[in-house]
């Protein structure tokens, strides 16, 4: 083994005790020195910025100036967990990468789960900074104390299972002793879309955050779980909350499906409401496919499987599986959640189980962001069928659900080969690029993000948040017991302004969950109870009215950034596909096209933003105690 | 699909009915086992609205009424999405939209995640 640096133990100063709940380091890597540090970060920080995205946003905006693009060396690129991380909530190990991507070419946020943040901070890092481009193809490893930045040659063009299993082997360790995020050959050939992938079936996902990590030629962070000890300020307080999370997850009959089958029930309950994506929207009809065999139970059924549960996690939704039977009997894939179904099933008119599993896989082998993957696919059949492509532009002959010729063309993504390299750009540039009537059929946010895996056709109120975000992806999360913040229960979900007032209502939650350092699915609860169990992992008096402080402050710092970056008010829309109405099914009716400009101005009055110009309003910015960023935006005055 | 139950039969003079549909873990709450669907027929009368039928439905299965109501059975709870002729309430049809007969009454769990 070869390293591009010498081992180093990095020079800490002691950052004051007792810190509760957090490391209390933030670890920093200029990737092209090989150089490491750590920087301790205030109980006050701490209390402001959290975590996740929290953490994140502030750094970016700090650090990542409007000329730096997100291939440019000074991008940073950043793992961060959060403070209930590596206690005993379920479902914390997670992390939240942020950087400024490659698909919007603003920020990003986009989070996932396994050991990764649990990891971390037994390691004795809350966060990893990661600047500058290695010379070489690297890796980051981390035991405790020890930071360096590694040769990754031997890992060169595999995928990330095979690095993660490359990674093990090397360092004698496996299952919940070694954490790796890596990219696959997508990353290593700045694929738009790419994505990092981790621990065996958790992805983050959005943004091109893997474009980024390959043109830092940083193939991987392997983390060896550390041996640093972690405190919550009140143990019994927060073993109490969390069993109430666990309890109400178990029991509440909408997060009870969650519990036992983690997204699996999206396929039939969205088909009904006409949101599944079907055939890159030329359809919302489920034609002669029998729905009851996508039931949660018939989904999982028939496959051997064993939990794969992620850090302190009783949930039973995750599952690695074998596949029983057909062309690809015997190979071990990651049970789909529910936009693995859609990415890589319905959208691309794919309706089998067992090779939607097995693409699914694949494509998160390859580190490609799965709701993007179908978008391009579904494209690519579509106009195939219409005669916008021809096979000669093409290469081959693509139809709706061929797996062969999905993988097919998977592989020439990854590898930027003929026709995948337009395509490696996004359906957004791809279809621009190829132009006609194949540029009406491309869906996409004219920001350049991939919706995630529905057809928000029939779901307005996610199609609003993915065109007005400045993550990348989304904002809010709905429905998630809205109603503690003042949200109706309710709502028409055709009717714009009623759509948009609810958006503007209940965006932040997701930065607020993302800052934590745990699972969007265990922290299905009221924000409340998240706040309760930070209170007692911190001592902090945390409450709800805190958390939607902490997202709105949030969202101000990421819509800040990205004006900075010249991303404003004029791409907040849908693409012509994306935004169209629908020729069947239920919401055939209702086109939002209509309602569209409607929306945005009782959402920019929602938020309190400017309408014409994007900003967050001075008023806002100032209850957010965010005069710094008022200044930026505003001048001194 | 499973045609579970028959609210009442079919005579000369008989009254318009509706169709409500139960689908996906809310069939728990009718005998069923939390997958598919199940089809009952609920009679409409003259001034029948959709909260009224559906009223009278849940009022023979009690953990179904319970899941569907608020507390006060003033409002709807959260967790059960109620679609009339394929769409949801608060589009072409409100709680006290008046019914006539023909209509197909879904009630959906709600879930959350993906």
């Amino acid at each position: 083994m070869s390293s591009t640096s010498t081992m180093t133990r990095t020079a800490t100063k002691p950052a004051p005790s007792p810190v509760y709940a957090y490391a209390g380091k933030i670890l920093r890597v200029n990737l092209a020195t090989g150089k490491t540090w750590t920087e301790a970060w205030s109980e006050a920080d701490r209390r402001e910025y959290l975590g996740g995205i929290g953490l994140g946003a502030k750094i970016l905006y700090e650090e990542v100036g409007p000329k730096v693009g997100w291939d440019h060396p000074d991008n940073r690129l950043i793992f961060a967990t959060g403070p209930l991380a590596g206690l005993p909530v379920w479902g914390t190990g997670g992390l939240t990468v942020i950087t400024r991507g490659a698909l919007t070419g603003g920020a990003t946020s986009t989070q996932a789960n396994g050991f990764f943040g649990a990891t971390l901070k037994y390691s004795g890092y809350d966060a990893i900074v990661m600047q500058g481009q290695a010379k070489k193809l690297s890796y980051l490893y981390i035991n405790d104390d020890v930071v360096e930045v590694r040769d990754a040659a031997h890992l060169a063009g595999k995928d990330t299972w095979e690095t993660q299993q490359a990674l093990e082997t090397e360092h004698g360790l496996s299952g919940h002793r070694l954490s790796v995020y890596a990219i696959g050959p997508a990353g290593e050939n700045l694929v738009r879309f790419a994505a990092i992938h981790g621990d065996y079936g958790h992805v983050a996902s959005k943004n091109g955050c893997g474009a980024v990590m390959g043109k830092k030629k940083l193939k991987a962070v392997c983390i060896v779980r550390g041996t640093k000890a972690l405190a919550a300020h009140d143990t019994r307080g927060l073993i109490q909350a969390a069993d109430d999370i666990a309890h109400d997850l178990k029991t509440d009959p909408s997060t009870s499906t969650l519990y036992n089958y983690g997204t699996l029930p999206g396929v039939v309950n969205l088909s009904k409401l006409g949101v599944l994506p079907i055939k890159n929207y030329t359809t919302n009809l489920t034609g002669d496919v029998d729905m009851k065999e996508w039931e949660a139970p018939a989904l999982r059924g028939g496959f051997d499987h064993r939990g794969h549960q992620c850090n302190a996690c009783g949930m039973r939704h995750c599952h690695i599986q074998v596949i029983p039977k057909g062309r690809y009997e015997g190979e071990r894939v990651d049970e789909p959640e529910y936009e693995g179904w859609s990415g890589a099933g319905w959208t691309i008119g794919l309706t089998d189980k067992y090779s939607v599993s097995w693409l699914n896989t694949r494509i998160d082998r390859a580190c490609v962001d799965v709701n993007e993957f179908g978008w391009v696919c579904g494209w690519v059949m579509e106009c195939m069928e219409k005669g916008y492509l021809t096979e000669k532009q093409v290469g081959f002959r693509l139809t709706w659900g061929d797996t062969e010729g999905a993988y097919k063309l998977l592989q020439m993504i990854s590898h930027r080969q003929g026709f995948g390299d337009v395509l490696a750009e996004g359906v957004k540039r791809a279809s621009e690029k190829v132009g006609g009537k194949a540029a009406e059929c491309a869906i996409y946010t004219m920001k350049g993000a991939s919706p995630r895996g529905h057809d928000h056709r029939g779901r307005w109120e996610e199609m609003l948040d993915t065109c007005t975000s400045s993550n990348g992806t989304m904002e809010s999360a709905n429905p998630t017991f809205q109603t503690e913040v003042g949200a109706p229960g309710r709502i028409n979900p055709f009717d714009g302004e009623q759509v948009a007032k609810l958006v503007g209502m209940i965006r932040g939650r997701r930065h607020f969950e993302d800052s934590l350092g745990g699972c969007t699915f265990t922290f299905r609860t009221k924000m409340a109870n998240l706040a309760r169990a930070l209170s007692a992992a911190t001592g902090w008096d945390y409450r709800l009215e805190d958390a939607v402080r902490f997202g709105n402050r949030t969202a101000a710092i990421l819509r800040a950034f990205n004006l900075r970056c010249g991303i404003g008010t004029e791409v907040e829309y849908p693409s012509a596909r994306y935004g169209s109405q629908p020729v069947d099914g239920p919401a055939k009716e209702h086109d939002i096209r209509k309602q569209w400009d409607r929306m945005l101005d009782v959402w920019y009055e929602t938020v309190n933003y400017d309408r014409k110009t994007g900003k967050p309003k001075r008023d806002l910015l100032r209850s957010l105690d965010l005069g710094w960023l008022e200044k930026d935006l505003y001048g001194k005055k | 699909m499973d045609v579970a139950g028959k609210a009442e039969a079919k005579t000369t003079g008989e009254p318009e009915r509706a169709q409500i549909e139960v689908t996906t873990w809310v069939t728990k709450h009718v005998g069923g086992d939390g997958t598919g669907s199940k089809l009952f027929d609920e009679a409409i009368g003259r001034g029948d609205t959709t909260r009224s039928v559906l009223r009278r439905f849940t009022a023979k299965f009690p953990e179904l009424d319970s899941a569907l109501w608020s507390p006060d059975h003033t409002e709807l709870g959260s967790h059960i999405e109620v679609l009339v002729n394929d769409e949801v309430l608060g589009v072409s049809y409100e709680l006290d939209s008046p019914l006539t007969g023909g209509e197909r009454i879904t009630l959906l769990g709600q879930f959350m995640g993906g």
